[in-house]
Parts: structure tokens; C-alpha cells; sequence
């Protein structure tokens, strides 16, 4: 099991985070909002919010895309960074964020009742409509 | 005509023409901007025309371009290269029907270490 800290940041490297602990293995979200905001589909791994440290948190902007979701991104460069429910303890962070090693592998793909028409899925990833 | 938004609605593109088979590009910018990788199509600037431009807030990421983002949504939208009459737009963004299909994979060098390209298409290590 790989244990430790995982590090990354925004791409401009206002956001920085670290997480401590090994990161669970990320979904791939097909969603028309992950796919319009990420530009294709996006990757993200669910963290126990106490697990989570943010430094420049003061330089995320949150858009609350549904009624108890906000989805968190750098307002210098526009890194989509999370996606957190406003109840519960978890946060999503896209793993693009994050340096390698990762540790981790993505585990399946959920919502590709919405996915693009220009791709397709090839991974033989377990694959849920919704 | 193919039209698309962010997120939000607040920027909304017009591009006429066919799109032209877009790329997937995993450089370590493009993963950390998008969250995992992008994926975009060249629109030659004067195809494309953009309501809501100035909501879409610009980042400088280097000498040969710049991205573009929405302010209020995050929904990254353009890679703009200083170069050239062409920007690259998010596939995200369109409605479907696209009409059209990725083509190749970029920069497969810089991929992340969490997931694997196994759709069979070609793929340069930049």
C-alpha cells in the first residue's frame, strides 16, 4: 500500500495542495458538466475532506453547478481543481493536479450514457450509464 | 454550423464549417488546466465567433499561447497560440452531433501514470 503525501497544483502553482495517505482509485466522469468544464472528461479521486490540505485556497473561484454541488477552479490559469458536495465529508480532486507517482489507477467510468460522440472507451474499464 | 457553451452559459460559440478531427493532447499543462487530459479541435479564428468573450478570462502560459477560460464557470475553453489565424477550441464545449473523431494522441510522454490510451490511435511522444 503506498502511503504518504501526495502533492500537486493549478497549473499556474497559486493552488497547492497535499494530501496525506494513499489516494482511491478515480472514476472518469462522462457528464455533459465534467466534460464541458474539463474540455473532454474528467478524472478525479474522492478525499476525505480532513485528508486535504489547500494552500492559495483564496484563489479559488467555486461555481455551484447544481443545487448541493460547487465545482472549484483557479481564477488565474481556470485548473478545474474539485468538485465538492456542499454536505458530506469528501472532496473530488481532479488528478491532473497531482504529481507522479500517483499511486493509483483509475477504476471505471460512470455517466457515459452522456460521453461524447468523437470517442470511444477502449480500456476495458468497468463502465456504469450514470 | 456546430454551437457550444461552457457551463454556465455564459460564453457561447458559433463555429461554421466542419470540424476537423480534433487531437488529444497529455502534456502536463493541458492535464493539470483540463484535470485529466484535452482534448480540442483547430477553428480558424475567423469560422468562429463568440458570445459572452468577455467573460472568457485569459492565461498567459507561455511564450506560444494562451488559454482561455470562463471567469465564472472555470470551463476551460480555448488554447489561443500567439501564431497562426487558428485556435483550438475544448471538444467539450460542442452539442452533439460533433461529426467527427479523434484522431491521435500528443505528448503521450508527459501522460499521467493512472490511466492507459488503448483506443489504437496513432500517438507522438510530444
Amino acid at each position: 500500500m503506498h502511503k504518504g503525501m501526495h502533492k500537486g497544483s493549478c497549473l499556474c502553482g497559486a493552488v497547492r495542495i497535499a494530501v496525506e495517505g494513499r489516494l482511491a482509485a478515480p472514476d472518469a466522469c462522462h457528464c455533459s458538466q465534467c466534460r464541458k468544464q474539463s474540455g473532454h472528461f474528467w478524472a478525479s479521486t474522492d478525499i476525505p475532506k480532513s485528508a486535504l490540505k489547500i494552500e492559495g485556497e483564496e484563489t479559488v473561484t467555486w461555481y455551484r453547478s447544481s443545487g448541493k454541488v460547487e465545482r472549484g477552479f483557479c481564477s488565474t490559469c481556470g485548473s478545474f481543481l474539485f468538485w465538492k458536495p456542499l454536505e458530506g465529508d469528501y472532496i473530488a480532486i481532479g488528478m491532473g493536479a497531482f504529481e507522479t507517482p500517483t499511486g493509483t489507477h483509475l477504476e471505471k467510468h460512470i455517466f457515459v450514457a452522456d460521453k461524447g460522440d468523437y470517442y470511444e472507451i477502449a480500456d476495458g474499464l468497468p463502465q456504469n450509464a450514470q | 454550423m456546430h454551437k457550444g457553451s461552457c457551463l454556465c452559459g455564459g460564453v457561447r460559440i458559433e463555429a461554421t464549417g466542419d470540424l476537423v478531427p480534433p487531437d488529444a493532447c497529455h502534456c502536463s499543462w493541458c492535464r493539470k488546466q483540463s484535470g485529466h487530459f484535452w482534448v480540442s479541435t483547430y477553428i480558424p479564428q475567423d469560422s468562429m465567433t463568440i458570445a459572452g468573450e468577455e467573460r472568457v478570462r485569459w492565461y498567459r502560459s507561455s511564450e506560444e499561447g494562451a488559454r482561455g477560460f470562463c471567469s465564472t464557470c472555470g470551463s476551460f475553453l480555448f488554447w489561443n497560440p500567439v501564431e497562426g489565424d487558428h485556435i483550438a477550441i475544448s471538444m467539450g464545449v460542442f452539442e452533439t452531433p460533433t461529426q467527427t473523431q479523434l484522431a491521435r494522441h500528443l505528448y503521450v510522454a508527459d501522460q499521467g501514470d493512472y490511466y492507459e490510451i488503448a483506443d489504437g490511435l496513432p500517438q507522438r511522444a510530444q
